[in-house]
């Protein structure tokens, strides 16, 4: 088994990852808010068809404007646009940056988290499965049948608790600290100190 | 598949990799880090903010959306560091603890999944939290 990667490696593969998705995708990367979407996906198809029919009526409405301005003149006053768009200049794009990514990237996101965190325990000789969350886990927070309802309420302390506060670790912690965003200094400082807090709890007192 | 798509594929695939070989789906390194046994992590995620830090300001200095301070960070915050430090799962983790074969991690995974929906419930019935979502 090979030992973990050194501090300043993993800073750097954080890093990048923190900037590079941005930069490529569009949007933040954040775990929690991804989760979200994902297990909501009932409603985010449906917003999805309700964005696809104003992107007809869009389409719709810029045809007519063609078609108006062919029939009656006025071709190079581009003015059923409704913005005042000198001829030549690119139409403002703003619309395109508000969208969401479609919720197809969101689940594939979480997919490939997955495959890279298996390859990573697969290269570095990890990779085993278990049916209980690790030795330390068994010494520091419970051991047996206790452990199922622990993670149980862990988890949901992490879903109510991310979604309260808007982000995680990583659209928080990562995105909104390295933007200098005062909510996510603020959340992260406190999210990490209640996690000292509690990580001291159970291994001294509990 | 678009270019997005293959974005977010490369991206994500690299992250969970990095989460992996740093070891944030092992309690105890996490444990360890917590309670400032052992540093590394802890360097490791500190750093990972410097290194995005700088590289926001080369490539991408576009100031960001601010986002409104509300009512629902602190406590929500204390929540989820609570949740953390007993399921070592912020919403990646488990994700990441799956990939090396923890299978219990699918039990805090249904947990934060209950955990978001009923959320969702209380706070557009009671709270009236506007939290945002920091991947939009």
């Amino acid at each position: 088994m090979r030992d973990y990667w050194p501090w300043w490696l993993g800073a750097l593969g954080l890093g990048t990852s923190t900037v590079a998705f941005p930069m490529l995708v569009g949007k933040r990367l954040g775990a929690s808010g991804t989760w979200e979407r994902v297990l909501h996906w009932r409603s985010e198809l449906e917003a999805e068809r309700a964005d696809a029919v104003l992107d007809d009526m869009g389409a719709f409405e810029a045809a007519l404007a063609a078609e108006t301005a062919a029939a009656f003149g006025g071709a190079d006053r581009p003015a059923a646009t409704g913005t005042l768009m000198q001829p030549g200049s690119t139409p403002p794009a703003a619309t395109e940056i508000q969208r969401r990514l479609p919720l197809s990237t969101q689940w594939l996101l979480l997919v490939s988290i997955l495959a890279g965190a298996a390859i990573a325990a697969m290269v570095s000789g990890r990779f085993e499965w278990h049916a209980d969350m690790g030795q330390a886990f068994s010494s520091v927070v419970v051991d047996g049948w206790l452990m199922w309802p622990v993670l149980f309420v862990g988890g949901m302390l992490v879903g109510v608790g991310t979604r309260m506060c808007g982000g995680c670790s990583s659209g928080h912690g990562l995105s909104g600290c390295s933007r200098l965003d005062t909510l996510s200094l603020l959340a992260t400082a406190v999210f990490f100190g209640s996690a000292v807090a509690m990580s001291f709890l159970v291994w001294k007192v509990i | 598949m678009s270019r997005t798509h293959l974005s977010v594929v490369l991206v994500g695939t690299f992250f969970g990799f990095t989460l992996g070989m740093i070891g944030f789906g092992d309690f105890g390194e996490l444990n360890a880090m917590f309670t400032f046994q052992d540093t590394r992590m802890l360097l490791a995620f500190a750093g990972g903010v410097a290194v995005a830090a700088a590289g926001f300001f080369v490539l991408d200095r576009r100031r960001p959306v601010r986002t409104r301070i509300h009512k629902g960070v602190v406590p929500g915050a204390v929540l989820f560091g609570v949740g953390w430090a007993i399921s070592g799962g912020c919403p990646a983790i488990p994700l990441v603890q799956l990939g090396a074969g923890y299978l219990p991690a699918l039990v805090t995974l249904t947990g934060m999944a209950v955990g978001m929906s009923v959320y969702r419930r209380v706070n557009a019935r009671y709270w009236h939290i506007d939290a945002g979502n920091c991947s939009l």
